[in-house]
């Protein structure tokens, strides 16, 4: 094989294994080849590395990769399938294994998924006290949000940039001369609001409440449920009539009461790049119990990302509102150190209690979700 | 001509930097292809460091832009300086003159990023913990970091002389966009180890043993696999030798010194008490 052909063929077996590897990068690397031919494989090895790689996320993945061409001699195309483009259909980046998420699809390890979808459940109509509480709701959203200053510069008592506009304006008027000066400041945006609605069966007795909440978010919130699979109802809540929009939203859920598949469900979102770019500096919401069949690496994955999109996860679950509650369970006590705060919402009251809460989170200690990347990866002592 | 790699080690050796060598590579080739180049890793393992030594060793002007959470393009490009000009405007009408260009470059505020790319000499540019900054920021970089350059509207689109030198440092508290990542070189820095972690500390530190920084690598080492909410990094451990070597005396008192220090290495109370129940394998006989 010619050495151009086996260089080509290293890079095509990176992009399959969803290592990066844009073109931008792998002109970055055959130029770096190409100025000073690397004396051994270790040298080549940091060529390439420093040049393909651009996540230490996908480090795993690039060292078999790398491995499997350079070092064992024989190129081996065992990497799973490419990855499509196709929504929903990629695992998580760098995952490489792809036998995971097989095991994660609906029905895995689901004692309720013998009807995975009831479809169209009906939510009930609203009475006065949930009326009331959704009131509430809705005047408390808006001042608990964390705030961003805002890109657009508006009129203000003070500030620090000059408004020429409004100087020369009044100059003009009062004949040339600058009798004040006007000042910009950028006022505070709302963050955006992401909810993730969990509808599995192990929630039925709450959901209709929680869709509830859901409808009280303010404007600009993106709301979207899951359980086998991941639906978005930011346009079935839009509507302002409350029972309007639950018949709207068991319209277009259907799988509501059904099984759980948290991480591939997430894993979904993750996946699909115009959900990704909702959750960038986002408040993120997670309503659910955390219970996840079978294996949770999928979940825990997932989550951790969702906690380095986002400006602050929060989780709340049925569960915690009991308060004998320990988030003892594999994938919950995994979870811990990528959320910033985990609340106990069962109903609208809970949930009012929670949203004023919201001011008092404080950002958690992210950095440790990172160690796992570098266990088990030869990072330094490569032969 | 850049620095060939042993070069480049040696010279960041003199400058008290031992750097492994993926980060030589990564910095060589950040010289050698002109791309700025990306630094991740965990606080206190030297990615701040790198760039102040890269410009000692090319002896080029250090130019750091601190990111935090709400910074703006005025903030990182460049401003108007709108005072200026109205004063240049009252006193033309004053004296009766033309008032001539408002937005010329005399009046232009230039923050760090245009500086570095009007550095006379070429810059080595900081952008430091870009993590911190929003998203949206980030857009703000990606003209500058591909083509070195930066649009003014008014005026024109200025271009560097020289390729400026662009390290740009992340704690990986946010995921960076992809576009941000393409444009750059990419070095995660682990934690040094044992041996390089020695010769730091001898290089930082004079008067240390050679049996104390053995067992304070050592101790380190341990330490940094204990599930610690905050592992000690190089600086950390700098800062621990540079204690216990001032409470020490007599060439026994080592250890009893380097835990007295140890409020110099761990700096949260949750992780004091991990290391007490652990005290046993670290600082255990050898």
């Amino acid at each position: 094989m010619l050495a151009a052909d086996h260089l080509w063929g290293f890079l095509g077996a990176l992009r399959r294994a969803g290592v990066g590897a844009a073109p931008a990068k792998q002109a970055d690397f055959l130029r770096a080849i190409a100025g000073a031919a690397p004396r051994d494989v270790r040298t080549l090895y940091w060529y390439a590395r420093v040049t393909l790689l651009g996540d230490v996320a996908g480090l795993a993945a690039f060292d078999r990769v790398f491995d499997a061409w350079f070092v064992s001699g024989v190129p081996v195309e065992a990497l799973g399938p490419p990855p499509s483009d196709v929504e929903g259909e990629v695992a998580a980046a760098g995952d490489g294994g792809t036998v995971s998420t097989m095991e994660a699809r609906p029905g895995g390890g689901i004692e309720a998924s013998a009807a995975p979808t009831t479809g169209g459940r009906t939510f009930g109509r609203s009475d006065t006290r949930q009326r009331d509480l959704m009131r509430l709701l809705r005047e408390a959203w808006p001042a608990r949000l964390p705030v961003v200053p805002s890109r657009r510069r508006r009129p203000a008592r003070a500030g620090r940039r000059l408004d020429m506009r409004r100087v020369w304006r009044q100059a003009r008027r009062d004949g040339g001369e600058l009798t004040r000066l006007r000042w910009t400041t950028r006022p505070p945006r709302a963050r955006r609001l992401l909810l993730l609605l969990d509808v599995s069966g192990s929630l039925k007795r709450h959901t209709p409440e929680l869709i509830r909440l859901a409808h009280t978010a303010p404007a600009r919130t993106e709301v979207f449920t899951f359980g086998t699979h991941l639906t978005r109802v930011t346009k079935a809540l839009a509507d302002a009539r409350v029972d309007a929009a639950l018949a709207a939203v068991s319209r277009t859920v259907t799988d509501a009461d059904g099984g759980t598949a948290i991480g591939e469900a997430l894993g979904r979102f993750l996946a699909n790049p115009r959900f990704l770019a909702l959750a960038r500096g986002a408040l993120v919401v997670v309503i659910s119990d955390g219970l996840e069949r079978g294996d949770c690496t999928a979940m825990v994955r997932a989550v951790e990302r969702l906690s380095r999109l986002g400006h602050r996860l929060l989780w709340w679950s049925p569960l915690a509102c009991s308060p004998t509650y320990r988030p003892v369970t594999r994938g919950m006590a995994a979870l811990l150190p990528h959320l910033d705060r985990l609340g106990g919402v069962r109903d609208l009251a809970t949930g009012l209690s929670e949203v004023e809460r919201i001011p008092h989170v404080v950002a958690g200690p992210r950095r440790a979700a990172w160690r796992h990347y570098l266990s088990g990866t030869a990072s330094g002592a490569r032969a | 001509m850049p620095l060939g790699e042993e070069q480049l080690a040696a010279a960041l050796a003199r400058e008290g930097y031992f750097a492994d060598e993926g980060l030589l590579t990564a910095v060589h080739l950040a010289l050698r292809l002109g791309r700025p180049l990306l630094l991740e890793g965990e606080p206190g393992v030297g990615k701040t460091e790198v760039a102040s030594v890269l410009s000692r060793v090319l002896g080029r002007e250090l130019i750091r832009l601190q990111c935090f959470e709400g910074l703006d393009s005025g903030q990182a490009l460049y401003e108007w300086d709108y005072p200026k000009q109205l004063l240049r405007v009252r006193t033309a009408e004053s004296r009766g003159q033309e008032i001539g260009d408002l937005y010329a470059e005399e009046f232009l505020l230039q923050r760090p990023l245009l500086r570095a790319v009007r550095s006379a000499r070429g810059a080595v540019l900081l952008i430091d913990e870009i993590d911190r900054a929003d998203s949206e920021f980030e857009a703000f970089l990606l003209e500058f970091l591909s083509d070195f350059q930066i649009t003014v509207p008014e005026l024109a689109t200025l271009r560097a002389a020289h390729v400026p030198v662009v390290v740009l440092t992340s704690n990986r508290t946010r995921e960076l966009h992809d576009a941000l990542r393409r444009r750059c070189l990419y070095h995660w820095i682990a934690f040094p180890d044992a041996e390089r972690e020695r010769a730091i500390l001898h290089a930082h530190v004079p008067g240390l043993t050679g049996d104390a920084a053995a067992e304070l690598v050592r101790a380190v080492q341990r330490i940094r696999e204990l599930p610690l909410l905050k592992r000690p990094g190089i600086a950390e451990s700098v800062d621990w030798a540079r204690g216990a070597a001032a409470l020490v005396d007599g060439a026994n008192g080592w250890p009893r010194a380097l835990r007295r220090a140890l409020g110099l290495l761990i700096k949260d109370e949750e992780d004091t008490r991990i290391l007490e129940r652990h005290a046993e394998e670290v600082f255990g006989h050898r």
